[in-house]
């Protein structure tokens, strides 16, 4: 075999056609909308260009800040949430039980739904369902729709981590099953057990499936938008109003469609910072932790 | 030999699988051929049998702002769709509805006909010179002038062209249960005051006297939007969008939100968590004597409790009883796109709504004021504000007036969410018309 | 697993196998309960939801199958979702094939590599406002645009995917491939493609998810009522359910019966099919 080959035009094929199409539906949508984000543009009708000043316009809005606020607190929440109970369940289903399979196939039910309707049924079971049944047990705390209240974005949080928890569980699952059964044994002639032999032995030997889960679920979270349009609309007030349904009501209405530009960029940049900080920070722990 | 083996039985399952797809793609297929077929087929028959009756024919989309009269729509298109068999109506009346419609605008797809308020999303289709002019057609002039002139004022520079025709009125105010009433024992209140007596009477006969609903933000507009043109002054909003006025330092609005706060003072203890679906059903179950919002709710009383004995009253937001005004606007306009294909179809259609016998028939299943000359409406349930309309004590919704990307009910929804919270009163009421300056100025800058 | 039964005759863990079990009913089943329960019950019979309906009622369901158009909206998903599974598969696997393999002796495809995957930072919200722009100048805000634009944008992912697992095939193979005379198109259909179907079988899982539950690229894309999907149409009849839960909850069991019912059948193949794409990598 000779090292250098020419490569044939059938791979060229097979990828340039594919390109083309990505770059005029993905690149080029993605190029406007930083362009959009200097005009006034209303998304009909003429435009001016206007410079930084929707960039500028946007650190004193009082409705972006709490969008980015809510945001924030829903993904850093549900990701521990996320990460901490689907361990435990996943340790649970990794230990000597009956029915494994079927609990197993069970835990894995919500990921199957769609978002939207999982949204729906809780958000008659948080305004009807639990209300009803405070008022037959005399629960006052349960009497109020949560999703009236501040603590709405319990809710939303509840619905996030109850539909994204089975994914994590299986990954952990698989990242359980990995681990040698025999370095328990050594461990607990070592006197290593419980919680002890959780965090010194098993946690550095799944890290790996940990930083899977991070990366993916924390970028999924701050995208948010199915359960709050469904649930509460980004109400009361405007205390659950996530950035995409922020980008998604004020830019196609109102007349904010270049502005709402301008912050999808931000939220853009956010997120590439996000996530380079993230697979930096998790590596190193992955060094650190297995070297 | 193992790769190959295995590459042919995957080959050959997937092939199964795109076979077995493909069948039930081809059938489905054949299926909705059939169907259009006959569809099609029955058209013709009709069309050949009723040819003198219309020439029309196409398909034509009938978008509405509003789910509640969805129904009634679709009765009306129904009707003339028999009349016109080569004509398919599609009604659309999705949740979220003028976030829906702007995107199609910024999409460049308008709908054919669009029936919306009119309010700031009529403003702002008409300024983007999306409507067709409608000035020169004959049922203009069926058309009560005091509405036409309402279209007016939201066109954008207030020019005298018909873009939208108006079809429906509304009244907002207080709707209440008269059989509570009467078991309290108290009459309709003309003033603040006896609107303060009434409700402590309530409350002590153990009626709860108001259902609140803010779990849909919207419904937080219709107390605000009674009051504003009872108390403030009536070149309000003309000086607030020139910047002279505020809505902080004008002393107007203070008193409204004390008012407000009064109200919610008396409102079911889950005011917030109630959605507008659940507070109309238990409203008709008899839970609540008053609830504060317009005729169209009244539609949806009688699907639960078609017996319900509910009326209507000005809010009667002052001691003044000259200034309590019944709040009513333009409930629904038909406009038509001028990017449509079928504008001939879309302006018979119109035509056709505006007959005397449709235009009853719409009203009266939305209890609902007509716009067309001569049809009134005789339903007993809004009696009481009728006279009111009649004589032109109306105000328009002030919200009408307010830049389309102040989103004033998520401000009253935070002020209510404050008041649960237990939030002082006056530091409440502070920041909340501090909010609305904020936010009314940052809509203007864009 | 033989290994660990050999090694120690463990007891079975009761305790843990309660409180899973207890946790699967009271949050997961019972939710999944509820919503059956009140889509079967009589209207007038919504008073303890906790309970049994006293009458199962499944004129629900006709009447939620009539309203929402129901075949309708489920003909234009079941057409995205297996039209776009069907492509997706072919066409990204090909693309990550040929990217993966001259990754490292061309600039070019080693500049696609980075381009399709640093897409993967672009949310889709980023894109929302402008793709409707561009949606509508090329005729593609329908439902056969729509279920072109899913295989495109499952590009990034897909790539990411499938281009771990190829690399982790020996080329020795394609160039065994070569020598007996296959072309390199040949070499990917009949060789590569029929091994990378663990990987095929997470790219199909993931690209069915997404797309018979996605709710966001409908609702900006498919404005007319005849294009709804399954998912938004669930939305925009909200406001005409109105109080009747009965209605609305017999609407959403429609909705996802089909995917419970593909899950009880391929559960295992499911569940192995997501974990080896994400741990494989």
């Amino acid at each position: 075999m000779k090292k250098k080959k020419r490569i044939s035009l059938t791979f060229y094929a097979m990828v340039i056609p594919m390109a083309i199409l990505f770059f005029i539906f993905h690149t080029i949508p993605f190029l406007q909308g930083v362009f959009y984000s200097f005009t006034d543009w209303k998304g009909y009708g003429t435009w001016n260009l206007v410079g930084l000043r929707n960039y500028t316009h946007i650190f004193s809005d009082k409705n972006i800040y709490s969008s980015y606020l809510f945001t924030f607190k829903l993904a850093i929440c549900a990701t521990i949430l996320v990460n901490v109970i689907g361990l435990l369940i996943a340790s649970g289903l990794n230990a000597k039980i009956k029915c494994r399979n079927v609990l197993k196939a069970i835990y894995f039910i919500p990921y199957m739904l769609g978002t939207l309707i999982i949204s729906f049924v809780f958000k008659f079971v948080f305004s009807n369902i639990l209300p009803m049944v405070g008022e037959q047990l005399g629960i006052e705390a349960l009497r109020l729709n949560i999703l009236g209240t501040n603590q709405a974005w319990i809710g939303v949080l509840f619905v996030t981590v109850w539909q994204s928890l089975a994914f994590n569980v299986l990954i952990y699952l698989a990242g359980l099953q990995t681990v040698d059964q025999d370095i328990y044994e050594a461990a607990n002639l070592d006197g290593a057990v419980g919680f002890k032999r959780f965090m010194k032995i098993t946690f550095p030997l799944i890290a790996p499936f940990f930083t899977i889960n991070m990366v993916l679920s924390a970028r999924g979270y701050l995208m948010a938008f199915d359960q709050v349009m469904a649930m509460t609309d980004g109400g009361p007030g405007t205390l659950t109003t996530t950035i995409s349904v922020l980008i998604y009501k004020k830019g196609f209405s109102g007349g904010q469609f270049a502005y709402q530009s301008a912050n999808a960029v931000m939220m853009f940049v956010v997120i590439v910072v996000i996530s380079i900080i993230q697979l930096k920070v998790l590596d190193k722990r992955e060094e650190t932790i297995n070297g | 030999m193992k790769v190959i083996k295995k590459a042919i039985v995957l080959c050959l399952s997937f092939t199964l699988v795109c076979s077995t797809l493909t069948g039930c793609g081809s059938k489905n297929n054949n299926n909705k051929k059939s169907n259009t077929t006959e569809k099609t087929t029955s058209a013709e028959g009709n069309s050949s049998s009723t040819e003198e009756e219309s020439s029309l024919s196409g398909k034509i989309e009938l978008f509405s702002t509003k789910t509640e009269n969805s129904m009634i729509l679709q009765t009306l298109a129904d009707k003339y769709t028999e009349k016109n068999p080569n004509v398919t109506i599609t009604i659309n009346a999705p949740a979220e509805a003028k976030t829906v419609l702007t995107t199609r605008m910024t999409k460049g797809d308008m709908p054919d006909i669009i029936a919306m308020g009119g309010d700031t999303t009529y403003t702002e289709v008409q300024s983007a010179g999306m409507l067709e002019d409608l000035s020169n057609e004959g049922f203009v002039s069926n058309i009560q002038e005091s509405y036409m002139s309402m279209v007016y004022d939201v066109n954008k520079d207030k020019e005298q062209v018909a873009y939208g025709i108006p079809y429906a009125t509304n009244a907002s105010g207080i709707l209440y249960n008269e059989d509570l009433f009467a078991k309290a024992g108290v009459e309709v209140p003309t003033t603040w005051d006896e609107f303060v007596q009434v409700i402590e009477k309530l409350k002590a006969a153990g009626i709860q006297p108001f259902e609140l609903t803010f779990a849909d933000a919207w419904t937080c507009l219709p107390t605000w939007n009674s009051l504003a043109p009872d108390l403030a002054a009536e070149n309000f909003n003309d000086e607030r969008k020139a910047g002279n006025v505020s809505f902080g330092a004008t002393a107007e609005f203070t008193e409204l939100l004390q008012k407000y706060i009064q109200i919610m003072n008396y409102a079911q203890t889950d005011f917030m968590g109630t959605t507008y679906d659940d507070g109309n059903k238990a409203f008709a179950n008899g839970e609540a004597a008053m609830m504060i919002n317009g005729n169209w709710a009244i539609s949806e009383f009688k699907k639960t409790n078609p017996d319900i004995k509910v009326n209507m009253f000005a809010f009667p937001g002052t001691n003044d009883t000259n200034k309590n005004y019944v709040t009513s606007g333009v409930d629904v306009l038909f406009t038509i796109s001028n990017q449509s294909k079928h504008i001939d179809i879309a302006k018979d259609f119109i035509a056709f709504m505006i007959e005397q016998e449709n235009a009853s028939q719409y009203i009266e299943d939305q209890f609902a004021f007509s716009a067309v000359k001569g049809v009134e409406q005789s339903n007993i349930t809004v009696a009481g504000v009728k006279a009111d309309i009649a004589s032109g004590k109306v105000a328009n919704f002030p919200d009408h007036y307010y830049p389309s990307g102040f989103d004033l009910s998520a401000i009253l929804s935070e002020f209510a969410l404050n008041y649960m919270n237990g939030m002082a009163d006056d530091e409440n009421i502070t920041a909340t018309l501090k909010n609305c300056d904020e936010q009314y100025d940052a809509t203007n800058v864009d | 697993m033989t290994h660990r039964t050999k090694l120690h005759k463990e007891k079975v863990n009761w305790p843990i196998t309660i409180i899973l079990m207890v946790v699967a009913a009271g949050l997961i089943l019972f939710p999944l309960y509820l919503t059956i329960s009140i889509a079967l019950r009589d209207p007038s019979d919504m008073v303890n939801l906790l309970a049994f309906p006293k009458k199962l009622n499944f004129s629900n369901f006709a009447e939620a199958w009539k309203m929402t158009n129901y075949p309708l909206k489920f003909r234009n998903t079941l057409f995205i979702t297996v039209i776009n599974l069907v492509f997706t598969i072919i066409t990204n696997s090909a693309v990550s094939y040929a990217i993966t393999r001259n990754y490292k002796k061309s600039k070019f495809f080693k500049g696609m590599y980075y381009y399709f995957i640093s897409a993967m930072f672009i949310p889709f919200s980023v894109l929302m406002l402008p793709l409707v722009k561009q949606a509508a100048l090329f005729h593609v805000d329908n439902i056969g645009g729509i279920t072109f634009l899913y295989i495109i944008f499952g590009l990034p992912m897909n790539i990411f995917l499938y281009s771990g697992y190829i690399k982790s095939i020996p080329e020795a193979i394609d160039e065994a491939a070569t020598i007996d005379g296959a072309s390199p198109l040949q070499t990917f259909t009949r060789v590569i493609f029929p091994m990378l179907k663990p990987m095929t079988a997470t790219v199909a899982i993931l690209s069915f998810m997404w797309t018979w539950n996605d709710f966001l690229m409908p609702l900006i894309l498919l404005s007319k009522p005849e294009q709804q999907t399954l998912q938004l149409s669930q939305y925009v009849f909200q406001g005409q359910f109105t109080t009747q839960y009965n209605l609305a909850f017999a609407s959403y069991l429609l909705v996802i019966l089909p995917i419970l019912v593909v899950y009880i059948f391929c559960q295992k193949w499911i569940i192995s099919g997501v974990v080896s794409g994400a741990v494989k990598q």
